[in-house]
């Protein structure tokens, strides 16, 4: 089938699932005013909320996967959610609030933290002799180690309420939304989606190696900057605002490329729609699952990913050895 | 024409390259010879621009490497590494357009142009039967030529090769010389080819650098290479000279006994 076909199919799915699933466990016994209030007031923009940090983390893992040639680099696993996820609890636990550019401190250390450690885990794995996948995913694997120790050191020298806070937010949530942080959150998510768009046919390319991509005329290290900083502040953004929410970026791009191929034209508008839809039907369960309790949605995901992780482990060994 | 002038290229603080100088004219054909470590692949990357010189000039059509963007720098120049990228899971079609890269801009759309090289990339290259393949199921030898038309599509004037044949059996070797040859001679290719082959390089290129320890050991027409018996130090093997049965060229053998410390 053509990669248009299967667009199309994810795209009908994906509008089904975000016209139905604000209605999912709305309770009969309510009167319609407090429904519909429920509908327009928390469903509508969570739903809203999920498909964009959905379609955001997903198109960041992709990002990741196509530079690094290899299905387990993602945003999470390197670390770099780790270090968003630091600056955002520093900025909680000491109490920094202040805007630059109209953006909160929050979000901004978050983007921080993000570039920072993409900057520190790609400039270990290229130390020495040359560029090395292997050293790139354990130095991915030690940062986020560290990260959490810095993480639980915040937390710790935190009030309660800053440490409740603090602990909440790291298991990943879509639950504390109203349409002004979709409304912040859209517009970012959105023009990093669209430039990563714009770079297709470099990410086709890079996938052939630097080599072969710098002789067809790809200015190879200025891509992978630009679009280390563009996926730090997609990152950052979503993780100021629900926290690290881990292996949406790394199953959905796979299961992309499994049904529609590893073309980018295709690949990038399907992971974004795949990812939004996902996310959409991970906190419908987040939510549904031990009603009235709500399960945080990064609890699902990741729940899900760990054996996907161990999967593609078990499928790529010849890929890293 | 590519005009390199006394390039020396250091790489962490130690001399890689050594003065190099040559020239190579369109529709040329230079091998480069070399022992390991000799510095051929830092020369051709530094070609490729991936690694800055040190010293020296790079004139690629009388304009300097550094003042090409890495696009232009395309439309001069294309590569072809040792072996072809067995994970790389894009049809063999989808591969060799993507060699138009450098041709297009922000909007741009598949031309008639692009067709043509492409149509043209693959009926050199005999790639017709494979297009619709996967490139992790090709054959090394298949692969090669795949490799080679992706490169051929990109319509660059020169044509850089990283030991093409280092990986192919017997059978796939020669074909993949013939072809390299056929590109040079039929159609005007310039040729750049790091190689080990050393009877393949004195046979078919017409010139002949020969690199030890980042410096020139030899340089000239390839006729001449095997008279100017440069090979037991280009080496530091000893070889023996033997006419080619069937063409009665002489052709060089690597000697039993090892080079007298």
């Amino acid at each position: 089938m053509s990669p248009r076909y299967i667009l199309l199919i994810i795209a009908l799915i994906c509008v089904v699932i975000l016209l139905s699933t604000p209605y999912f466990g709305l309770s009969h016994h309510l009167d319609s005013d407090v429904a519909s209030q429920i509908l327009m007031q928390i469903r509508i923009p969570r739903v809203l909320l999920a498909f964009i940090v959905g379609a955001g983390l997903a198109v960041c893992g992709l990002v990741f996967q196509a530079m690094f040639n290899n299905p387990l680099a993602t945003p999470f696993t390197l670390g770099v959610a780790s270090g968003a996820s630091l600056g955002a609890a520093i900025a909680v636990s000491f109490s920094l609030t202040f805007t630059f550019l109209g953006i909160d401190s929050i979000s901004l250390l978050a983007f921080l933290g993000a570039l920072i450690t993409i900057s520190f885990v790609y400039g270990i794995s290229r130390f020495g002799s040359g560029f090395s996948i292997g050293t790139l995913l354990l130095a991915g694997v030690a940062v986020s180690f560290f990260f959490s120790s810095l993480i639980l050191l915040t937390q710790y020298i935190s009030d309660v309420t800053d440490s409740f806070r603090i602990l909440r937010w790291l298991m990943g949530s879509l639950s504390i939304v109203g349409y002004q942080d979709i409304g912040r959150l859209f517009p970012i998510i959105g023009l990093v989606i669209a430039l990563i768009f714009y770079f297709r046919r470099e990410l086709n390319l890079l996938m052939a190696g630097d080599e072969i991509a710098l002789s067809r005329g790809v200015a190879v290290m200025r891509v992978r900057y630009i679009l280390f900083f563009s996926t730090s502040i997609c990152i950052g953004a979503i993780v100021a605002l629900c926290g690290p929410i881990g292996f949406v970026g790394m199953m959905v791009p796979h299961i992309c490329r499994l049904l529609i191929g590893q073309d980018h034209h295709w690949l990038i508008p399907a992971s974004c729609l795949f990812g939004g839809g996902f996310l959409i039907l991970c906190d419908c369960v987040a939510r549904l699952a031990i009603a009235p309790a709500e399960i945080p949605v990064g609890v699902i995901t990741t729940l899900l990913g760990g054996p996907f992780f161990l999967w593609l482990l078990i499928r790529s060994r010849t890929h890293i050895s | 024409m590519i005009d390199i002038h006394h390039l020396s290229i250091d790489i962490a603080q130690q001399r890689r390259l050594d003065d190099i100088s040559f020239q190579i004219k369109p529709h040329d054909y230079l091998c480069i010879l070399g022992a390991n470590g000799a510095g051929k692949s830092t020369l051709l990357k530094a070609l490729m621009g991936i690694i800055p010189k040190s010293a020296g000039d790079i004139l690629i059509a009388n304009t300097p490497l550094e003042q090409l963007s890495q696009k232009q720098l395309a439309r001069q120049l294309s590569y072809v590494a040792q072996s072809h990228n067995r994970h790389l899971d894009f049809t063999v079609t989808e591969f060799i357009k993507m060699g138009r890269y450098p041709h297009h801009g922000l909007f741009a759309h598949w031309s008639h142009e692009d067709q043509a090289a492409f149509d043209n990339a693959i009926t050199l290259t005999h790639t017709e039967p494979f297009l619709a393949r996967r490139i992790p199921t090709l054959s090394g030898g298949e692969g090669q030529r795949v490799m080679i038309a992706a490169a051929l599509c990109q319509q660059a004037p020169f044509l850089l090769l990283d030991e093409p044949s280092s990986f192919l059996d017997p059978r796939h070797q020669v074909e993949v010389h013939h072809l390299i040859q056929n590109l040079n001679q039929q159609h005007q290719v310039g040729i750049i080819e790091v190689t080990h082959d050393i009877n393949h390089a004195v046979q078919h290129s017409e010139h002949i650098l020969a690199l030890k320890a980042g410096k020139t050991l030899w340089t000239g027409p390839s006729a001449d290479f095997l008279t100017s018996s440069t090979l037991p130090e280009l080496y530091d093997q000893p070889f023996v000279m033997t006419a080619h049965p069937e063409t009665g060229h002489q052709i060089a053998l690597p000697s039993e006994q090892r080079l007298r410390q």
